[in-house]
């Protein structure tokens, strides 16, 4: 099958007017109709993040500039199928120009029409036409894709430092997700809160520091470990979530609530001390009344707090020596 | 045989019933359980593992070292201490840099991580270290009870690392050291699912927290069982103090009495309601207990 007809099989029935209005241009045309894979798509589009380069065509005709029929926001919505990898990939194969024999067949797939005898003014028109179609279909599929043109990013967004390190904490496996949606699938957070764990994974790769941890929704994961389990390229995601969790918290992002388990561990070697009620409970089933842990022993204990202030523990969280508890 | 017992947080600080029901056991087995004096938080994965991989290495490897001094494995009974003990066992022994980082962290309180033991879940030691005839051969009255068993999260997974035989989709060893006891363990739907608590949810976002725990509740209630089986007190503490959260959030009307493994071979082996502490539950385990004994 080839690429002009898989591609055309993408958009059929999605595109009637389009299909009429290109159909009539290319009729008009010689028979030289060229179709350009440079400006298609980067990987980064049909992954479905919000990530996008557009590229220079590779070839094109200076003096048709002003003619060419661009489509390139019907090109981006490629990344609404899955089948969209494969024809990418293949399409980026070629790096030359493919020809296109028989131009009939090329409308839907034309990102660039390249006409060389068609009159000034009807192709105006048809281009307005076909514009004005595209303005609505964009509005409509703002609601489908993370796709805009305002949002389109770039490599000035990316932090090729925070991609580095997980890489240097030994998750080199972040390379290796193909963005295949069975960890968000699989994820019992994901069914209840905006905790998008494909999409996190994807930006870690990316570098999109800020957007990961600037997120709320990076502390919905409970870890439970099913979409690392289930991953079918072995990725570490949960290593991944808690990496970028640790940045997030070096950055200050942190919740009380977890500072206050951090407070409780250095005040007392646990997260959850004893209690008079159950100091009460285990002398009345025989049980020592104070367990034999850093609670019994406070050289135990000092050794747990040297260990926080060793690693800086007690300055990330904004531990207080004199109260106890947080510095306000 | 001696093991290393570490007690962790909420198992002795909350659930002593959980403890109390293990040493008996354990005297039973003839299996020597050594205190870890001294003994720290393991630390909580989900806040000292999220916040600072470094800190959360080097107080679990303090831990490690206490049993490396006793010579012996560590037991624990928490799917979350097992989680950062044995993980942290893992990477220290496998990778030479972090290992070096942490021994430098540790010198300066005289201790050396050397890589001389090993970390077992309660159940990884029932099953394969004492073996189900052994403790059959322990339960006084076969309990006639149907339940809910909960597996959690950091027991058998990652399964690239936790070398526990079984499958982690579809496990067998909690249901077969469940049904030794005369209990019968009755599927449910997403079986495998997280009680909501973990990696610092419970803390952060009960509500989130309190959703999946409702979600759990239904499908065990579906199933018709009488009470709930884990083997991690947080996530015990999740079904029982969190099924009251539930309760007072969606107007339910919950009732799952909620049995650490250890209580359950407890009450089989002839201990009483009030030893393992199910007075102090929130959740009123009596019929249950009276099911189970057939009174």
């Amino acid at each position: 099958m080839s690429i002009i007809n898989r591609l055309k099989s993408l958009f059929t029935g999605e595109t009637d007017k389009e299909e009429k209005d290109i159909s009539n241009d290319v009729s008009n045309t010689s028979d030289d109709v060229q179709v350009t894979s440079s400006q298609i798509v980067n990987d980064d589009i049909v992954s479905g993040t919000k990530t996008t380069v557009p590229r220079e065509p590779v070839e094109k005709e200076p003096e048709s500039d002003k003619k060419d029929l661009t489509f390139k926001s019907d090109i981006e919505s490629l990344e609404e199928t899955a089948e969209a990898e494969e024809i990418v990939e293949e399409v980026e194969e070629t790096p030359e120009v493919v020809e296109v024999e028989a131009p009939e067949e090329a409308e839907e797939a034309i990102e660039e029409v390249e006409e060389t005898s068609v009159e000034e003014e009807a192709a105006e028109e048809d281009v307005e036409e076909v514009e004005e179609d595209l303005n609505k279909k964009e509005t409509k599929r703002d609601t489908m894709t993370l796709l805009t043109d305002k949002e389109l990013l770039n490599d000035s967004n990316r932090d090729p430092d925070f991609t580095a390190e997980f890489i240097d904490a030994g998750i080199e496996t972040v390379k290796h997700c193909f963005q295949c949606g069975t960890c968000s699938g699989s994820c019992p957070s994901g069914r209840r809160t905006p905790y998008k764990v494909r999409q996190i994974v994807r930006k870690c790769l990316l570098g999109l520091k800020e957007e990961v941890i600037t997120d709320d929704a990076l502390w919905m994961c409970t870890t439970c470990y099913t979409c690392q389990e289930r991953c079918l390229r072995s990725v570490k995601i949960v290593e991944i979530i808690k990496k970028a969790r640790n940045i997030a918290a070096h950055a200050g992002y942190m919740a009380k609530a977890h500072k206050m388990t951090g407070v409780f561990v250095m005040n007392t070697g646990h997260g959850v001390p004893i209690n008079d009620a159950t100091k009460a409970l285990r002398a009345k089933i025989g049980l020592s009344e104070i367990p034999p842990t850093t609670h019994a022993y406070p050289e135990a204990l000092a050794e747990v707090q040297k260990i926080c202030k060793i690693t800086g523990f007690d300055e990330l969280i904004g531990y207080d020596e004199a109260t106890g508890g947080l510095k306000e | 045989m001696e093991i290393a017992y570490f007690l962790g947080c909420i198992m002795n600080n909350r659930y002593p019933g959980v403890e109390k029901a293990t040493r008996k056991l354990f005297e039973a087995l003839d299996i020597e359980l050594k205190d870890m004096e001294g003994a720290s938080c393991c630390p909580a994965p989900g806040v000292f593992g999220s916040f600072d991989e470094e800190t959360w290495a080097t107080i679990a490897a303090r831990n490690l070292t206490l049993a490396e001094d006793m010579g012996a494995d560590i037991m624990t009974e928490c799917n979350g201490c097992f989680g950062s003990l044995f993980e942290c066992n893992h990477i220290l022994k496998e990778d030479d840099e972090k290992r070096a980082k942490i021994n430098a962290n540790l010198a300066e309180i005289g201790r050396e991580y050397k890589g001389t033991i090993n970390v077992k879940h309660f159940a990884q030691i029932l099953r394969d270290d004492v073996g189900f005839e052994k403790l059959a051969s322990l339960i006084e009255k076969p309990l006639d009870l149907n339940v809910a068993v909960h597996y959690g999260c950091h027991f058998l997974k990652p399964t690239e690392t936790i070398g526990i035989e079984d499958q982690a989709e579809n496990p067998s060893i909690l249901d077969d050291l469940v049904e030794i006891t005369g209990a019968k363990s009755v599927d449910y739907k997403d079986k495998m699912m997280c009680c909501g608590a973990g990696g610092g949810l419970r803390s952060r976002d009960l509500d989130v927290t309190t959703s999946f725990t409702k979600e759990k509740l239904d499908h065990m209630t579906e199933a018709g069982v009488d009470a709930i089986v884990n083997v991690c007190p947080f996530c015990h503490l999740q079904f029982d103090q969190g099924q009251v959260e539930v309760n007072e959030k969606y107007g339910t009307d919950f009732a799952l009495p909620v049995f650490h493994l250890a209580q359950l071979y407890g009450l089989a082996m002839g201990l009483s309601p009030e030893e393992l502490t199910f007075d102090a539950q929130k959740i009123d385990a009596t019929p249950a207990i009276k099911k189970a004994l057939g009174e």
